[in-house]
């Protein structure tokens, strides 16, 4: 793996369309917990 | 997400062409065999973990009942991986593929909300329905294994009928369950039970993604639950301190649950186990045939309330009829998508979605592709080292201290059928631990 990859292994993930599916579903599990609760 | 149909010819001009290489027919049968018994292995043991949540029953918070549980998870992720490959094998999983920290965290951060909102559903509804409705998580599984990571897609109908009529199967169930629940709690509870256990399935669910992501890459499983386990506790611990006002009030309840503590630490341990298991089911068989084969957890975790718990007792006729139906019908769904096994068309596509993966993140094609046959790209021998020795000695010591402090909870156990219950996860365990042992060496 290169310097540069090494680097920029976080932006990847952030433009990553599939990251933002768990994300999404994480802060809605957190409102029905707080609603729950 | 991407059309790969579209992007087919264009993807395989940029991979190497050793990257889609179809896998030795015999090997893949074998990593197929070996995900299947995985998936069965981890339903017997996730089953058992649920158990400890009958404490909440005790009058014990759900947050401090789930806090426990990750503590005993966190002690057995960090310690197990240890024991068995020992830490470097981490650190080299983690210089090829870096990115994987975030989704593991990710991923422990949705188990953590996930395992609250069971705690709260067994409250409301009881174990026996609570957990057939979060399982419902395999469905959501499939569509993102069909959308997200082609799996499917090159399989036959057979197949295809297989694995959504599997997942039909296991909804009906679900649903004759959810309508056995409002027949035995009061109908808030029952509304609040069942939404509660829905939604930590929707959690689990699409926890698959980070997992499968993950082994499409080529992290070890062992690798992958050591940075999972993080995100679990940070959650799990902002939660707890949260919902119980604070950290002293939060302090409060542990010290005052101090006697219990250890059976809630041994079902996070037994959960890590199970879920060990899960991830390697995943890894072999993917996720739309390794999680429904987990998923019959379901019908360990009817057994332990049932028999271990007498849950259920003096239930009409008609309830138990329901409660056992649906279950059954669950179960033979899972049964039906485990049977539709994977074949070489269907797992070129795999490689080809591991492929992309690697591309997108820059990871060594080398790295990826060894993973999938379940070798290792460079072999090596596993030492381990001190610190290896003191995260499983500081584990070890920990689970003691509070196992001399604990006492049997007051709640009526029948003990004959929890050994007999223990007996099988051993059986499950050494069977299992085996085959993978001969097959991948843990990788």
């Amino acid at each position: 793996m290169t310097d540069d990859s090494q680097r920029r292994w976080y932006v990847r993930v952030l433009r990553d369309v599939q990251f933002w599916v768990p994300v999404v579903v994480l802060l809605g599990g957190l409102l029905v917990l707080r609603w729950i609760h | 997400m991407d059309s790969l149909t579209a992007r087919e010819p264009e993807l395989a001009a940029r991979l190497a062409p050793q990257a889609t290489l179809p896998l030795d027919a015999l090997r893949l049968r074998s990593l197929q065999a070996i995900g299947i018994l995985c998936g069965l292995a981890a339903g017997v043991w996730l089953g058992a973990a649920e158990a400890p949540t009958k404490l909440v029953t005790l009058g014990l918070s759900p947050v401090v009942v789930s806090l426990a549980m990750v503590v005993g998870v966190f002690l057995a992720r960090w310690s197990l991986p240890a024991l068995l490959q020992g830490t470097s094998h981490v650190g080299a999983d983690l210089r090829q593929a870096p990115h994987l920290i975030v989704w593991a965290v990710l991923a422990g951060c949705l188990w953590a909300v996930a395992n609250t909102l069971t705690i709260f559903a067994v409250r409301d509804v009881g174990l026996s329905i609570a957990f057939p409705l979060w399982n419902s998580n395999s469905l959501l599984g499939i569509l993102w294994g069909i959308v997200l990571f082609s799996e499917l897609r090159g399989a036959d109908w057979r197949r295809w009928f297989g694995v959504l009529g599997g997942a039909l199967l296991m909804f009906a169930g679900a649903t004759a369950l959810a309508i056995a629940s409002s027949a035995q709690a009061a109908p808030r509870d029952a509304v609040r039970g069942v939404i509660a256990a829905l939604t930590a399935g929707v959690l689990w669910g699409t926890m698959y993604i980070p997992y499968r992501k993950a082994y499409l890459t080529g992290m070890s499983p062992l690798s992958f639950i050591t940075f999972f386990t993080v995100g679990e506790l940070v959650m799990m611990s902002a939660i707890a301190v949260t919902f119980s006002g604070g950290v002293t009030p939060l302090w409060r309840e542990l010290a005052g649950a101090r006697e219990v503590l250890f059976w809630l630490l041994l079902g996070g341990f037994v959960w890590v186990i199970g879920d060990l298991f899960q991830q390697y089911a995943v890894k072999y068989a993917g996720i739309t045939r390794g999680i429904p084969l987990s998923n019959t957890n379901q019908l360990w975790g009817m057994l332990w309330g049932i028999l271990v718990f007498g849950e259920l007792r003096g239930g009409s006729e008609g309830l138990y009829l329901k409660v056992i139906g649906g279950s059954l019908v669950m179960a033979l769904g899972a049964c039906v998508i485990a049977l539709s096994s994977v074949r070489g068309s269907e797992h070129v596509r795999w490689q080809q979605a591991a492929a992309r993966e690697g591309e997108r993140y820059r990871v060594d094609p080398a790295y990826t592709r060894a993973s999938m046959a379940g070798r290792e790209m460079h072999a090596t021998t596993s030492r381990r080292t001190w610190l290896d020795w003191l995260l499983v000695g500081v584990a070890t010591a920990t689970l003691i201290g509070f196992a001399a402090v604990a006492r049997a909870p007051a709640i009526a156990v029948r003990w004959e059928w929890a050994a007999a219950l223990v007996l099988v996860m051993l059986i499950a365990l050494a069977s299992c631990g085996v085959a993978l042992w001969r097959t991948t060496r843990f990788n």
